[in-house]
């Protein structure tokens, strides 16, 4: 019982980071329909700008912000040079191979010129050896610390979309692009503007998931991304309730199917999680089936 | 430019000059360098891989980010058997490629149901399941430590029937095997089922109007890709002699998209150069080995935006669809029609035999969410009319239509056609039936011709399969022959012959409207439902599309149309429907609706009339 709720414990702080990936990959879905296939290299970006600026002596605060500040960056450079020419152009092919080419295109630069060796990542929120009781349970705080982080970023974003003038700007686009442009909402600036947050929450996912894993790579984050698509999917895609509690459910079964038949088949089962749902409810748990005019 | 791409395209379509490339390359082979002909294997190798993403993603237009993990099958498959069994590469590829397509075909079941971001997200998980299974089932595939003493021409360890095979062997089986494939797909991509294959790429619901299973058609995408990709791991697996799970995760899916788009997602002749290029560059060129994954990634960035057609598109002119030796009869027999003048008659194959048909709405309720977009719908569409369906935007015409063409099944009510029930049918079976339609915004492929895309309609009239189509058996020839005769009939009613092999894309809107009558019409339909016709038109062409309309009238044919533009519909329609808010306020003859104050209320609204 104590190996299961650990597992379970486990399981549900790794979702929350698999959530917050989810969230951000939904606040591009719902202004553009689409979603960064090269997210992964974003979150490895985020966590090597990181560990290479504290490895210089900064402050470990400086230099996540300055890694933050960098992927905020990227998220307006992949809108407007990935995403925007290709919807005008090339139909749905041409921005999901374009987001993914870019992505390539980062993960090939770090790794020219900062090596594809590990590089040990600065613990940021306390250490290996803290820990926290609960229910009996030992609980390493780190993993507690990730799962405040995520839910908190989460509830935030949430609230601003709902009750700021922004939000609603966000979700009007969301709603009819069209009809923004019309209302004068400043939909371009809107658009790069859900890039930014989504590649800032990419970002952050990438810093406390590198906090566990204790060293980045240039491959590190490609498997996080599938993961928040898993959660996004099982959860409905655009619905941040649904990403957060698909997270969840994605981490902890990942981690239970993990210690019980084989760690090897910790991520695959969720992949296989991702192809079944797809099949039978493409609109996930709590996404409602689109009504489009024929 | 272009007389080069004429040139290019006649050289490398050209029968004996492919030929003399291939004797010079088969009986060359000997006195190529040993790295050289290695080189020139995997080459090949990655050439018959790409054919792959060309029917699945070029053709099809279904994305996949996993497809190193059907490549994987192949090898995996066949290295297993020939080590297990002692089994031979031309026993071994072939079943192991079976159980790629067949796995393909599976996969199609749940990739069928998903479009765009969904699909891109699902094969790439697929691709991940099948690395973890890879590296983990260590027992059968040596895990991460990978699969090592598989026999291989390199090692000279294949041995086939007691007859050791040199390198030399390999490649020239592998040749053969490369150059069948690029025939097979050729034939395939110009017959009716690779036709449908792209139809499917731009509109599900455009080929679902002329009877072109969707389901079905996606598997048969699936199941050809995986066969291919199958055969291209095996031939890999035998070429190197040792498989590593790593050579099977996403980059080698990237590698595959990258030198399929660089070449052009739809030629051939460009993707086998660009195949070439991208397995020799690496070797030649240190430095291009050491930036390969910056290379990979700016292409993929920016070659779909900036350069769409790649290399394919660069140096060849656009490939057709129909096969070349039967278009040039077709045009010829069309030009000979043209100069005997024989232009009054109406094409005698849509003439209807028997009664013609008849449809009955009984009680149609269709909502939306909370959206009445139908209220209790009841209409006779008398056969042999042709009935026209007016009213407001929003009244619910559109929706009638698709519920009547099998698109949606209405929430309440029946659907009778002949007096059997139809309810709820879908389009495909409906198109079948004889009810076909056309759409509001013509939904055509548009680097097709007119006359490629009028014989989409011909589809479902034609029954040969696609091992027949791709091995150009005779009944292909037959029926394609008579389609052509048919749609060559069909472009001289619609008068658009003289564009009748130009890229619709290339062409006036009213064209377009015309080479969508046009495919509905070779379809064969007892009933047709046009969704506004003359939108968009001039009024010569107006004025050219009702003289059809009474030709097929007067073939039998019942027509249902939505149409806005009256002075069209006056003197034309038998009949009228007029429609507001989802309910029928007005049926009769036009000269009753000019009056009906009901109908004028609904288009005028009320106010006006009391002031007027």
């Amino acid at each position: 019982m104590d190996f299961f709720l650990s597992l379970v414990i486990a399981g549900a702080c790794v979702g929350s980071v698999y959530a917050l990936v989810a969230v951000g990959l939904n606040l591009t879905f719902w202004t553009t329909k689409t979603l960064n296939f090269g997210q992964g290299a974003v979150m490895m970006l985020c966590a090597i700008s990181t560990a290479l600026l504290t490895a210089q002596g900064l402050s470990n605060g400086v230099a996540i912000i300055t890694g933050v500040a960098i992927v905020a960056l990227v998220g307006v450079i992949v809108e407007r040079i990935a995403v925007r020419p290709a919807l005008k152009t090339a139909g749905s092919m041409g921005w999901v191979i374009a987001t993914l080419g870019f992505g390539i295109l980062l993960q090939g630069i770090t790794s020219k010129f900062f090596g594809s060796q590990a590089i040990p990542f600065p613990e940021v929120l306390f250490t290996v050896q803290d820990v926290i009781d609960i229910g009996g349970q030992n609980i390493s705080l780190q993993y507690v610390s990730i799962f405040v982080v995520s839910i908190l970023i989460i509830v935030v974003l949430e609230a601003l979309t709902r009750y700021t003038v922004l939000g609603t700007a966000i979700r009007g686009t969301a709603q009819d692009m069209e009809l923004a442009i019309v209302q004068g909402l400043p939909v371009n600036l809107i658009v790069s503007g859900s890039f930014v947050l989504s590649s800032i929450m990419a970002g952050i996912a990438g810093i406390l998931t590198a906090q566990i894993s204790g060293t980045v790579d240039p491959a590190f984050g490609f498997e996080l991304v599938l993961m928040g698509f898993v959660a996004a999917v099982l959860g409905g895609m655009g619905s941040s309730a649904g990403a957060l509690i698909g997270g969840i459910i994605v981490g902890i079964i990942g981690k239970l199917v993990g210690g019980y038949i084989s760690t090897a088949a910790e991520h695959g089962i969720a992949f296989a999680l991702l192809i079944m749902m797809l099949a039978l409810r493409p609109e996930g748990f709590f996404g409602r089936a689109e009504v489009t005019k024929a | 430019m272009n007389a080069m791409r004429i040139f290019l395209t006649k050289l490398a379509t050209h029968p004996l000059a492919l030929l003399v490339l291939f004797v010079v390359v088969f009986f060359g082979a000997p006195y190529l360098r040993g790295a050289t002909l290695q080189i020139l294997s995997f080459a090949l190798v990655s050439i018959l891989f790409t054919q792959s993403i060309n029917v699945l993603t070029g053709m099809a237009g279904q994305i996949s980010l996993g497809h190193a993990a059907f490549f994987g099958i192949g090898a995996y498959g066949s290295a297993i058997i020939a080590k297990t069994f002692g089994l031979n590469l031309f026993l071994t590829i072939p079943v192991a490629a079976v159980v790629s397509s067949l796995i393909a075909y599976l996969l199609s079941y749940p990739a069928g149901r998903v479009k765009e971001v969904y699909l891109a997200m699902m094969t790439l998980g697929f691709g991940q399941i099948f690395l973890e299974v890879a590296r983990e089932w260590t027992d059968l595939t040596g895990g991460v430590m990978g699969l090592s003493g598989v026999p291989s021409a390199g090692l000279g360890t294949l041995i086939i029937l007691g007859h050791k095979f040199s390198t030399i062997d390999y490649f020239r089986v592998l040749l053969l095997i490369t150059v069948c494939s690029m025939i097979f797909i050729r034939n395939f991509s110009q017959s009716r089922l690779g036709r449908s294959l792209f139809v499917m790429h731009y509109s599900e619901l455009a080929a679902g109007s002329v009877g072109i299973a969707r389901r079905q058609t996606k598997q048969l995408a699936y199941a050809l890709s995986g066969l291919l990709a199958g055969i291209s791991g095996g031939f890999y697996a035998h070429l190197v002699g040792y498989l590593g799970p790593e050579s099977f995760a996403i980059s080698r899916s990237i590698e595959v998209l990258v030198v399929a788009i660089v070449g052009g997602l739809w030629s051939s002749a460009g993707q086998v150069i660009s195949a070439i290029f991208f397995t020799f560059l690496p070797e030649q060129l240190q430095l291009f080995a050491e930036y390969q994954f910056i290379a990979y990634g700016l292409i993929l960035t920016f070659t779909l935006i900036l350069f769409r057609q790649g290399i394919g598109g660069l140096l060849f002119l656009p490939p057709r669809f129909i096969r070349q030796a039967w278009l040039t009869t077709a045009v010829e027999q069309q030009r000979q029609a043209t100069a005997a003048n024989s232009k009054t008659n109406e094409p005698q194959f849509l003439k209807i035999q028997s009664v013609s048909a008849d449809i009955n709405v009984q009680a149609i309720t269709m909502r939306f969410g909370g959206l009445v977009a139908l209220n209790s719908v009841s209409l006779d569409i008398q056969a042999g009319h042709i009935t026209a369906l007016v009213g407001p935007n929003g009244s619910g015409k559109s929706t009638l239509v698709n519920i009547i063409a099998g698109v949606f099944p209405p929430t309440s009510g029946q659907v009778f056609l002949q007096g059997i029930d139809v309810t709820a049918q879908a389009d495909v079976e409906m198109a079948k039936k004889g009810v076909v339609r056309t759409f509001q915004d013509p939904r055509l492929v548009p680097h097709f011709t007119v006359r490629e895309n009028i014989m989409l309609g011909a589809h479902a009239m034609m029954h040969y399969t696609w091992l027949e189509a791709g091995l150009s058996m005779p009944r292909v020839r037959l029926q394609e022959a008579q389609a052509l005769e048919q749609c060559n009939e069909i472009l001289q009613l619609l008068d658009i012959e003289a564009v009748a092999d130009q890229a619709v894309e290339s062409l006036p809107y009213g064209y377009r409207r015309m080479t969508e009558l046009g495919r509905a019409l070779l379809a064969r339909p007892k009933i047709i439902l046009l969704d506004e016709p003359a939108a968009g038109l001039s009024d010569l062409e107006m004025t050219r599309l009702a003289e059809i309309l009474v030709k097929l009238k007067h073939l039998g044919i019942t027509v249902l149309l939505i149409e806005h533009h009256m002075d069209f519909l006056n003197g034309l329609v038998d009949e009228v429907v007029v429609l507001d808010s989802g309910s029928i306020i007005f049926k009769g003859d036009m000269l009753g609706m000019r009056q009906d104050p009901k109908v004028i209320a609904a288009y005028l609204g009320d106010d006006e009339v009391q002031h007027a």
